[in-house]
């Protein structure tokens, strides 16, 4: 069968015509998590991953004196670095999804396929949230081993979903929104993990960042602050998610302010 | 006329920023017909490729393409257009097969397993099973991509140097596929590349874009023939050769080269009526051979003898 | 009424002041405050670490006259030998204290004590209480608990998935590598 009589038959039978291919995100999205899940680069990630939520459990056999307290702060510990494993997850896939493509050349034909900008953009999201989703299925075993004979152990998977998730793709949203505009997967990352780790100081340095006035805004804006805030009151002290909507609230705004820079970077976009 | 156009592109200008980029590009392909988008590195042929591709806005002028204006209809119109873009970059984690299942996924459609492995075999591709496209050679890559272009069975083909990294065999591969798309199915094609031959081979009409501006457009036997000052030619002559400088009729002897002489016809007679007047006047002429004046002089001299 | 509170709370701490540093000599009046503790009847009989447990307390006005601006807490000791210390109570129970602007004689107020075992151990409760014009504090007998310990970071819990999880992820990869990129 010659080439011409395969493109005669696939044509009467214009499998390629349909005039909507919602699909397409979907397959996007399948691609991108297939190359975090498939290739050595995604391989090697979820094992360090998992790697570092084994050192953190492994420190902790040994703590047979800890209090329900104590333990609580185990797992807001664990919370909060999964959030920040995810964040720079997504910070580094983020950063690849348009830059890495641009640098290997592998976007124009992505761009010449018909999907629109928007459509793109939605598929390599949703690549972002199954590897968020991954990662958080991932850790659900080290918080049920560390935690669930302590307290609030739901409560720390439940906040984990609410103020995780959205961070953590505010961050790729980011990402993705500043590869597109710079094109370059080393500068994009450069920059975008400095802001990682201004952001998530509040794990690294504690509640005296809020003791000043600078640090008390940092974390008014902060919408790591807002999410280990909520994580604090909800696996710590027991406060219920009702009590956390201003910090939900907060983290959804920038939500939204990563996905319209997204979007506009993404529109942008030449070749 | 315009209707008979798959692509027509009218006084193109285009600017990055604040720098003009095209100035004054104007192309038309014909249905059916394969058409050679010739210049220097930095002309703007990949920067037109990519106007008419919708992939960047025009700053003024009109493009259309199978009759869309490429950045509103942009989704419709890449539906019906294969590309080959250069640089042509892969997921090289994935199968050649896994690649192309993409790729069709994305037109809409589920190819079978032994679909893509006719597709692959079509273009001359037969990887390892399981074998990632980061093992890929250079030429496998360029048979991939081509093999991606034509998933969807496109009107109209955009190849940006498609034999690139192909050996003879390949290229001719690649050659017969072409022809065949074009004559067979009217696939329009637009072909960019450095390869003359390639376009002598495969090309009917040509466009050359210099800095940004159309310098020539039409079919290659007429821009060769109506160049001014190339009518140059090659004549054996059997017996005694004119000197240089010599002038008989409207043929002026320019050089001898060996058993060959060097002559340049007036261009305001036709060469078969300069032919005649010096076989009236005894030149013993036992070959005529043109001088230059193919496809690659036209391009050298249109492009100011610039490195292509 | 706010000017006589606040003169009647600064003559109470000037007292109690004066009664700490000695300057007075420390004579308890017959205080007609009484407060009974025991616990709730829902309490386990032998709680652990994370079990919740509730004292129910009546204190009563025992004189004939009223008692204005009680003040009752709660205060939690651990007496285990060695590690005899106050225990905060802030992550122990949000419920911590309760007031009652007058009580008549003979008046009382029935109240519930809850609270979150946190760390194992030997504890005491005691609540206390004292009024406006009163000059002593009465406190209720104690209510003694055992916390037994419960191991909230179990090694036969961590280990396996400390160590099981990252074997599997990549054994994982092995197996999918191993059965060929093409199928799916």
């Amino acid at each position: 069968m010659t080439i011409h009589a395969t493109i005669k038959a696939a044509s009467e039978t214009s499998p390629f015509r349909s005039p909507e291919n919602m699909s397409a995100i979907g397959l996007i999205a399948r691609k991108e998590a297939g190359e975090i899940i498939v290739s050595h680069r995604g391989r090697a990630w979820l094992l360090a991953m998992v790697g570092v939520l084994s050192g953190f459990s492994l420190l902790l056999v040994g703590s047979t004196e800890l209090s329900l307290l104590d333990n609580a702060q185990v797992v807001y510990d664990m919370a909060g670095i999964v959030i920040a494993l995810g964040a720079l997850l997504a910070l580094v896939v983020g950063s690849d999804a348009f830059a890495g493509e641009h640098e290997r050349g592998s976007l124009t034909p992505l761009l010449l396929a018909p999907v629109s900008r928007h459509g793109i953009l939605a598929g390599k999201i949703g690549g972002q949230m199954v590897a968020w989703a991954v990662m958080f299925i991932l850790s659900l075993p080290y918080l049920w081993a560390v935690g669930s004979t302590g307290q609030n152990l739901f409560g720390a998977i439940l906040g984990l979903a609410l103020f995780g998730t959205p961070v953590v793709l505010a961050f790729g949203l980011f990402s993705m929104g500043l590869g597109a505009r710079l094109g370059s997967v080393r500068a994009t990352m450069m920059t975008m993990l400095v802001v990682l780790l201004l952001a998530a100081s509040p794990l690294l340095i504690g509640p005296s960042l809020r003791q000043s006035t600078l640090g008390s805004w940092f974390d008014a804006v902060n919408p790591f602050s807002h999410a280990v805030n909520a994580l604090d009151a909800m696996i710590i002290d027991s406060l219920g998610v009702a009590a956390q909507s201003i910090h939900l609230v907060a983290i959804l705004a920038w939500l939204f302010f990563a996905l319209a820079y997204a979007v506009r970077q993404t529109n942008r976009l030449v070749r | 006329m315009e209707n008979t156009m798959s692509i027509t592109i009218k006084h193109l200008k285009l600017a990055l920023g604040s720098t003009e980029i095209l100035h004054d590009v104007s192309i038309s392909v014909k249905a059916g017909e394969i058409y050679g988008l010739l210049g220097p590195n930095g002309a703007g042929k990949t920067t037109s490729i990519a106007a008419a591709l919708g992939l960047m806005p025009a700053t003024s002028g009109l493009i259309r393409v199978l009759g869309h204006d490429p950045v509103k209809d942009g989704v419709e119109l890449r539906r019906r257009v294969g590309v080959l873009p250069d640089p042509n970059g892969f997921y090289d984690w994935m199968t050649a097969s896994n690649y192309l299942r993409f790729y069709a996924g994305l037109y809409g459609a589920r190819l079978s397993l032994s679909d893509i492995q006719k597709r692959l075999s079509q273009v001359g591709l037969e990887p390892k099973l399981g074998q990632p496209i980061g093992q890929f050679s250079r030429g496998m890559r360029q048979r991939l991509g081509l093999a991606r272009a034509l998933i969807a069975n496109p009107e109209v083909l955009v190849l940006d140097e498609p034999t690139n990294g192909l050996d003879p065999r390949g290229r001719r591969e690649i050659h017969d596929i072409l022809i065949g798309l074009a004559r067979d199915h009217g696939v329009s094609i637009l072909l960019c590349t450095h390869l003359l031959d390639d376009v002598e081979r495969l090309c009917s009409r040509v466009g050359i874009i210099v800095a940004g501006r159309t310098v020539a457009e039409g079919a290659i036997a007429d821009l060769v023939r109506t160049r001014r000052g190339h009518r140059h030619f090659r004549l054996r002559l059997d017996g005694v050769s004119p000197k240089a400088g010599n002038r008989e009729g409207h043929v002026m002897v320019l050089a001898q080269e060996g058993e060959w002489t060097i002559v340049a016809v007036d261009p305001s007679v036709p060469p078969e009526a300069a032919w005649s007047e010096i076989l009236a006047a005894g030149w013993r002429v036992t070959e005529i051979a043109r001088e230059g004046g193919g496809l690659e002089d036209l391009y050298l001299d249109l492009t100011d003898r610039r490195a292509a | 009424m706010t000017t006589h509170s606040s003169k009647g709370c600064s003559a109470l701490f000037a007292g109690l002041l004066l009664v700490a540093t000695g300057a007075l000599p420390a004579v308890a009046e017959t205080s007609t405050i009484s407060i009974a503790i025991s616990p709730a009847t829902a309490n386990v009989a032998s709680p652990q670490m994370g079990d919740r447990l509730a004292f129910n307390t009546v204190i009563r006005n025992t004189g004939d006259k009223s008692i204005d601006g009680l003040i009752a807490w709660i205060s939690l000791v651990q007496i285990d030998q060695g590690k005899e210390q106050p225990i905060d109570l802030e992550d122990w129970s949000a419920h911590k204290a309760i007031s009652r602007a007058s009580l008549k004689p003979g008046e009382t107020i029935s109240t519930q004590w809850p609270m979150r075992l946190i760390q194992s151990g030997h504890y005491r409760v005691v609540i206390s209480a004292v009024s406006r014009e009163g000059s002593s504090l009465t406190p209720s007998p104690f209510a003694d608990f055992v916390v037994r310990s419960k191991p909230v970071v179990e090694s036969s819990r961590v280990l396996p998935v400390a160590l099981g999880l990252p074997l599997l992820i990549g054994m994982s990869f092995i197996g999918w590598r191993r059965r060929g990129r093409d199928a799916g």
